[in-house]
């Protein structure tokens, strides 16, 4: 385990971009959801031992007085979300983190058209690492593309296979600047991928170390 | 160093039985009392924390508020199964924590309502017990060296970097590291894993 980056993951202060790629993959795969479990239950365990900041003069009656209010609040969003359909229904299939990031973008600008037999949804999570949700079709893939700076494909559902080898569900592809690559989704279901990317070599400072825990 | 106060009248109970208890009745019969209970555990500590990473009290007090609140919202998620209840706060506490910081505006509800609750996981048949891996890092935690357990607090609590912890403790970065590691070592000696 790379102590740094997984203290930066416990203590949140990864870019929040990296920490759905790597909470995402922990939905999908038991070994680095153990991984979190162990440095999260170290917060876990440090919150428990905090000493008690002095709360404000009725902070617990209004925390309860805000309760109620929430419960009155209509789920207007819920019927909206229906009205998309199919597009719904794949959503709610994505595991946990990045269903609720997709949830929202889908009630944004959703999917957009990127070429044959692939969609792309801008997922608004960080300032600075551009994060999407990739749709690909069997047999279809991304045009080839080379980076500006880095960028790390996990794969969600389905398979994809670029000049590296063959990706799939928990795996992530990273790719630097000096590759080019194109990946073409598997025969069989539509491949689901999360990318993010750093224009500017946000990432330099992690990139070793990614490779070596991601690999 | 590491003890909390003990909550709640019967002593006997371990903390995470406790604090579970109340979760399931906040989650199930929308208990007042019960997150009450909660409250006053770990509001406190929540703004404490938050405050350690730099929110001012009037901040701190707000997002402490909208914790607590969000887990009167999202009890029925917690899985005592899956993470203890301090575990599972952290990570709230964090989040929320993330967001405040990149001035978000708040998730629409759509996610949170039970109809569209996350659409059960392929949970594979858990290759391991996340309760039991929880108390083995709660034993090594408590029997690290003082020296060892503020360095994995700075690190993985205060969100320092190896360097600022070196610069904070005027200790050599090296010495940093190899101090981490060592409390590692421990971990992944009692866990038997190669973490």
């Amino acid at each position: 385990m790379n102590q740094e980056f997984y203290s930066a993951y416990a203590a949140g202060t990864l870019d929040p971009a990296l920490q759905l790629l790597v909470e995402t993959q922990a939905a999908i795969r038991d070994d680095v959801r153990e991984r979190l479990s162990v440095v999260d239950s170290i917060g876990g365990i440090f919150l428990e031992s905090e000493s008690k900041a002095p709360m404000s003069f009725r902070a617990l009656e209004r925390t309860l007085e805000k309760i109620d209010e929430i419960e009155v609040e209509p789920a207007i969003n819920i019927r909206a979300a229906k009205a998309a359909g199919q597009t719904l229904d794949e959503l709610i299939r994505l595991p946990g983190p990045l269903q609720e990031r997709a949830l929202e973008a889908s009630s944004k600008a959703g999917w957009k058209f990127a070429g044959p037999g692939l969609k792309i949804m801008q997922l608004d999570v960080s300032d600075d690492v551009t994060t999407e949700l990739l749709r690909i079709e069997p047999g279809h893939g991304a045009p080839r593309h080379t980076h500006e700076g880095s960028e790390y494909t996990l794969v969600v559902s389905g398979s994809f296979t670029d000049e590296m080898g063959t990706y799939g569900p928990g795996d992530i592809s990273v790719v630097g600047t000096e590759h080019t690559h194109r990946p073409i989704a598997d025969d069989g279901e539509i491949c689901f991928a999360l990318a993010v990317r750093d224009g500017d070599l946000k990432f330099s400072g992690v990139l070793g170390v990614m490779q070596r825990i991601f690999g | 160093m590491l003890d909390p106060a003990p909550s709640g009248p019967d002593r006997q109970d371990s903390l995470r039985e406790y604090h579970s208890r109340a979760l399931k009745a906040v989650a199930e019969k929308q208990s007042k009392k019960a997150f009450t209970e909660l409250f006053d555990f770990y509001a406190p500590r929540v703004k404490s924390y938050l405050m350690r990473l730099g929110a001012d009290d009037m901040l701190a007090e707000e997002l402490a508020q909208e914790v607590m609140i969000t887990i009167w919202r999202k009890a029925a998620q917690f899985d005592p199964k899956q993470a203890s209840p301090s575990t599972w706060i952290f990570r709230i506490a964090r989040n929320r924590r993330i967001d405040a910081f990149r001035r978000q505006k708040t998730l629409d509800a759509v996610a949170d309502e039970p109809a569209l609750a996350p659409a059960a996981l392929p949970h594979p048949e858990e290759s391991f017990s996340t309760v039991q891996i929880e108390e083995q890092v709660r034993e090594v935690i408590q029997d690290l060296p003082d020296e060892q357990l503020s360095l994995l607090k700075a690190a993985f609590f205060e969100g320092l970097t190896h360097t600022e912890i070196a610069e904070r403790t005027s200790l050599p970065l090296g010495t940093v590291k190899s101090r981490i590691r060592l409390a590692f070592q421990r971990l992944r000696s009692r866990l038997d894993k190669d973490l």
